[in-house]
């Protein structure tokens, strides 16, 4: 069976923002990749970036320079 | 946090879950139980129950064969609801049943390329995620590009094909894209054996 671990992971509005996200990350190498909102965070349906722990800073400062809104953080074992 | 213990080793299904169920009741004012089992179908059938009541529930595997079930109550849990017929059915897992997994494309579904294209990333990375995975995943045509370097979806399959499932593609379409030497994952291929796994297969899932 898989091993859980810690991460961090950030939930958008729509879609398209969480691509624009995706796209702004390839870009800068900043880690991390797209994944299904876990259900522990939504039964609803979408998208999120999940990545490392501690890249907390990096990944504040993308969605910051990346103008997106309304994202949120969690940290969740998965 | 203390954890209320019900031990159903050496039971048979469907004992595991009606004893499970009977505990949940008994013991509402308990926040947390574990389930200790020596059987992994016993395990999924508690751990599918006790989300169906509405708990949190958790497999975790020991290193001898066991296996034990968190199960954590959650705000409106319902631990008296009824036992329905399906949760005392003696499932087989499908892994030992045999889905298999055709992709013959990149995208998922038809509309937009690149949602699609996210959707299918989105589809393998769920798939492995799962506690019960496919025997085989097959790829043709257009998926063949999802082994190939570069494919967004090599770490999900790697994962997939260390904890059993076949990872299969096309030679044909390899060959047809020019992608003989970049296979990444898992194994090629011929139709012979795509159709053989497709008959063989308990049922056939095409995302």
């Amino acid at each position: 069976m898989r091993a859980k671990r810690l991460w961090l992971v950030v939930t958008f509005p729509s879609t398209t923002a969480a691509m624009a996200m995706e796209s702004y990350c390839r870009q800068h190498e900043v880690p991390g990749r797209l994944i299904p909102v876990p259900t522990s965070i939504s039964a609803g349906c979408g998208m999120c970036w999940r990545a490392p722990i501690e890249e907390r800073e990096r990944i504040g400062n993308a969605i910051t320079e990346a103008a997106l809104t309304g994202t949120l953080l969690y940290e969740v074992w998965i | 946090m203390n954890e209320f213990v019900i031990d159903v080793r050496g039971e048979q299904c469907p004992i595991p879950v009606i004893k499970t169920r009977k505990a949940l009741e008994e013991h509402k004012d308990c926040r947390a139980f574990v389930v200790l089992t020596g059987d992994e179908n016993a395990a999924q059938n508690v751990q599918r129950m006790a989300k169906n009541r509405g708990y949190a529930a958790e497999i975790a595997a020991g290193s001898n064969g066991s296996y034990s079930v968190h199960i954590t109550a959650k705000d409106g849990a319902q631990p008296e609801a009824p036992l329905q017929h399906s949760e005392l059915a003696c499932t087989v897992s499908a892994a030992s049943a045999g889905a298999v997994v055709a992709i013959g494309s990149e995208v998922m579904g038809t509309g937009n390329y690149e949602l699609g294209h996210l959707l299918m990333k989105s589809f393998i990375y769920a798939l492995s995620q799962q506690e019960n995975l496919p025997s085989a995943m097959l790829f043709y045509n257009g998926g063949a590009h999802l082994t190939c370097e570069g494919s967004p979806a090599l770490e999900d399959l790697r994962q997939l094909e260390e904890q059993g499932t076949e990872v299969l593609t096309c030679g044909t379409c390899l060959d047809f894209y020019g992608l003989k030497d970049k296979l990444a994952v898992g194994q090629i291929s011929n139709m012979y054996v795509i159709a053989e796994k497709m008959l063989q297969a308990s049922h056939v899932i095409r995302p």
